[in-house]
């Protein structure tokens, strides 16, 4: 009984240690809202009050649920005579919790025509950010300014809500404020305040003060309650209004992109009115502990087909996700090596346990799973009656998360976590493009002016989808080498972009390079009688040759990239300008690129399996060096830079 | 611990699997196997018999053998009718995961290619997966290494 009210004391204090750290987080807010000047600072500092406040609402209100919780407890106590923990353990079977992800949120805009020739001088600009909620966790997105001339609202954020339960349910608010108003403005903000004041003293602070009467909160709080609730004290500055909000759940979890409803609250007479289309699109992905942790290991035995009396195979059992690996040892599963088979515990797998072994005492367990028409049964045995009761347990438990989580357990959502690192290229208009790009100073200037090229493209295209280029993870310490798989994100997108026309705004110095960029790929194609190309054949789509002259970004701009990232800047790029010495075509930097491989497809299809022996290293290793046949590399340097082609070599 | 409460997991787990819904079950059995090449001399060159695909600068999504279509690694794309691969037992869509003790799993196309091509080895050791289907998972414990 005394153990039961010191764990939850320690939740109260938990809880009061939360409000007290917001509390210092929103008095720092009210400074700095008065103290700043400009508008940009002032609707930061708005936003962070905003979410402090909501953050407070809910600590309070999750502090008052506990007390009623414990009132309850107390009455019912007393009432039954009976202590609630006696019912069978299949009462308290609660399923595991998880982490829910919610990711590029986009909200599209519905501007009226009118408001594109409304020659009024000055847009109107609205500051807009989203509060998301699940159960006592509250995140914000960063603030994104709307006027007429963006079509969506993009937030680049991931937001991960780490103990999530299978019922859970995550509040999407959608604030926004006008940046235009006067902030000084006198009377508005005190009445507001003033009124909420006067509102939640009355209601809702009285039931809060009785409800922190009586137990273990520190003494302060009781005096404070009223003034806690109010929104800070009367600074004038910039106010957020709700907007729109929504909420999702469980059966809005899926592992591609998905456009729900937005409730919206205000009108066109609102000075904070942003007219929203009426939906969202957004990723929200779900990660069951059941499917990422181990949910139970332990030494098993594995009945052997065959043979009379069965033989017994001793492995080592790990539970996880919705297989059952088995590895010959513990120290396999340690080192990671592949289990020495797998058994598939999921929505079709019926366990059960089987009767009592006459040899020995304990009972086995028999997993069954069908395999296309055929039932094929596995059974296992432990050591112990107290262990086989153990994975018995663990079974079980498995199969209630499953049920609750339902689709979440079919595979393993992937969630990205938010990279600690901001990228500072986000909306800055300002600053030179050159400052922002690292460019190995061995690099020569054909280099330097594709980099460039290809950095404009993709600022462009950034401006219009509002997320960070995937080829940013190119700078980034990635353990894995350059994330392609954020690519497959994008695709869903493409059919809500609107057509762009960035050709005329694109300010491109280089427009030469630019359509040998382009011609890249494309003269890749035309040589096309040389059997290095045609042994590419096999599983390409049939090649367009009249490429646009801006390509939209594909697969193989980034997978481009990441071959120039994986073999060196230098290396690549280098051999390219520097034309083979048995070529008489003259180096003019602006073709050289084209030039290069209209070299390629005179050269010869020698058997790649010669190639192997020289100069192993020559492109993987030094920049610098020289490959001895350029020719060679060369031709390796088109076939890479094309995966439009799944490259295929014959040994 | 009681009897009755195994019989109790019996019937509860019953009532949990008729209450989840159904979904066709995907059987993945990896059958791992190591083949040995004898290369064959082809005027100059040595030869295995084979193609490649795959590596981790190459387009994941393109391969067709693969079962999940961001595995970057090395699969068996063509085997040359009556080559020195065929005879070994190597079939097409296999996965090659080691190359005579080096790794092919996180290695680029290119090197993928120059594992398999020194000119100083007459035989390729290949640890090798191949994709199963509709088998019984004790063939697995049969053949695992």
């Amino acid at each position: 009984m005394a153990s039961v009210n010191n764990s939850k004391n320690l939740r109260d204090s938990d809880i009061q240690k939360k409000i007290d750290h917001e509390i210092r987080m929103r008095d720092g807010a009210c400074k700095l809202l008065a103290a700043c000047s400009q508008r940009d600072q002032a609707l930061e500092a708005a936003k962070s009050l905003l979410t402090c406040n909501t953050r407070i609402m809910a600590y309070m209100s999750e502090l008052q649920r506990m007390k009623e919780a414990q009132v309850m407890q107390r009455v019912a106590r007393r009432s039954d005579g009976t202590r609630s923990s006696d019912a069978g353990p299949m009462d308290d079977r609660l399923p595991c919790k998880g982490k829910v992800a919610i990711s590029d949120l986009r909200i599209p805009l519905m501007w009226k025509d009118t408001e594109y020739f409304k020659n009024k001088g000055e847009l109107h600009r609205c500051a807009v950010f989203c509060l998301l909620q699940v159960g006592g966790e509250i995140h914000d997105t960063d603030m994104v300014m709307v006027d007429r001339t963006l079509t969506d609202i993009c937030f680049d954020n991931t937001i991960v809500f780490s103990e999530a339960s299978p019922g859970f349910e995550l509040r999407v608010e959608l604030y926004s404020c006008c940046s235009e108003e006067d902030y000084s403005a006198g009377s508005a903000p005190r009445k507001l305040a003033s009124k909420l004041s006067s509102s939640l003293g009355r209601s809702a602070g009285k039931k809060l003060r009785v409800a922190m009467d009586p137990g273990a909160c520190s003494p302060t709080s009781n005096a404070g309650a009223a003034t806690l609730l109010l929104p800070g004290p009367a600074v004038a500055g910039p106010k957020y209004h709700l907007l729109a909000h929504t909420s999702l759940s469980l059966s809005h979890v899926q592992d591609s992109f998905r456009t729900h409803d937005l409730s919206i609250s205000g009108n066109e007479e609102c000075s904070y009115w942003v007219p929203l289309y009426g939906s969202v699109c957004c990723r929200l992905a779900a990660q069951p502990h059941c499917m990422t942790q181990q949910m139970m290991s332990g030494c098993l035995k594995v009945k052997q087909l065959g043979g009379d009396p069965p033989s017994w195979r001793n492995v080592y059992g790990v539970l996880k996700g919705t297989n059952l690996f088995c590895y010959h040892r513990q120290e396999d599963m340690e080192a990671n090596v592949e289990p020495a088979f797998t058994i598939a515990i999921n929505k079709e797998t019926r366990i059960r346990a089987s009767e009592k072994d006459p040899h020995s005492k304990a009972q086995s367990i028999c997993i069954s799973n069908q395999y296309g028409g055929e039932e094929v049964t596995h059974t296992l045995s432990t050591d112990s009656r107290e262990e086989t009761h153990r994975w018995m347990e663990a079974f079980w438990q498995q199969f209630c998360d499953m049920s609750q989580w339902k689709q979440c357990c079919d595979d393993l959502m992937k969630i990205e976590l938010p990279s600690p690192r901001k990228p500072a290229l986000v909306t800055s208009k300002q600053g030179s493009l050159y400052h922002e790009i690292v460019i190995d100073t061995s690099d020569d200037i054909s280099t330097v002016t594709d980099i460039l090229t290809r950095r404009m493209q993709e600022l462009e295209l950034r401006s219009q989808l509002g997320t960070s280029p995937p080829w940013m993870s190119l700078f980034e310490e990635s353990p894995g080498g350059p994330r392609t798989p954020r690519l497959a994100r994008h695709s869903p997108r493409s059919p809500h972009r609107l057509p762009h026309s960035p050709l005329s705004s694109l300010r491109c110095p280089w427009p030469g390079l630019l359509s040998s960029d382009a011609s890249l790929t494309s003269d890749s194609d035309s040589p096309c009688s040389t059997s290095p190309c045609s042994r590419h054949r096999g599983w390409a789509e049939p090649l367009s040759l009249s490429s646009p002259r801006f390509r939209p970004r594909t697969l193989s701009l980034d997978a481009k990239l990441s071959t120039l990232r994986g073999r060196g800047y230098g290396g690549v790029l280098q051999c390219s300008c520097q034309p083979p010495s048995s070529s008489s075509l003259a180096p003019i930097p602006a073709q050289c690129i084209p030039q290069a491989t209209l070299s390629c497809s005179s050269s010869t299809s020698s058997n790649s399996s010669s190639e192997g022996s020289h100069s192993p290293s020559s492109l993987d290793g030094t920049p610098f060096s020289r490959p001895s046949s350029a020719r060679r590399s060369l031709r390796n340097l088109r076939a890479k830079l094309d995966p439009r082609n799944w490259l295929q070599s014959q040994v | 611990m009681v009897e009755w409460e195994y019989n109790n997991y019996l019937m509860v787990v019953k009532v949990l699997n008729d209450f989840l819904s159904k979904l066709d079950s995907q059987c993945s059995c990896v059958l791992q196997q190591r083949i040995e090449i004898r290369k064959l001399r082809q005027g100059e060159h040595l030869i295995l018999g084979f193609s490649i695909g795959g590596g981790i600068d190459q387009d994941p999504g393109q391969n067709p053998f693969s079962e999940d279509k961001s595995d970057k690694g090395i699969y068996v794309t063509r085997v040359t009718p009556e080559g020195p691969a065929e005879v070994a037992g190597l079939m097409m869509g296999d996965k090659v995961m080691q190359v005579n003790g080096w790794d092919m799993t996180m290695v680029t196309h290119d090197q993928a290619r120059k594992r398999l091509t020194k000119k100083n080895e007459d035989v390729v050791r290949l640890l090798v997966a191949s994709l199963l289907c509709n088998t019984s998972p004790f063939v697995q414990t049969e053949f695992a290494i």
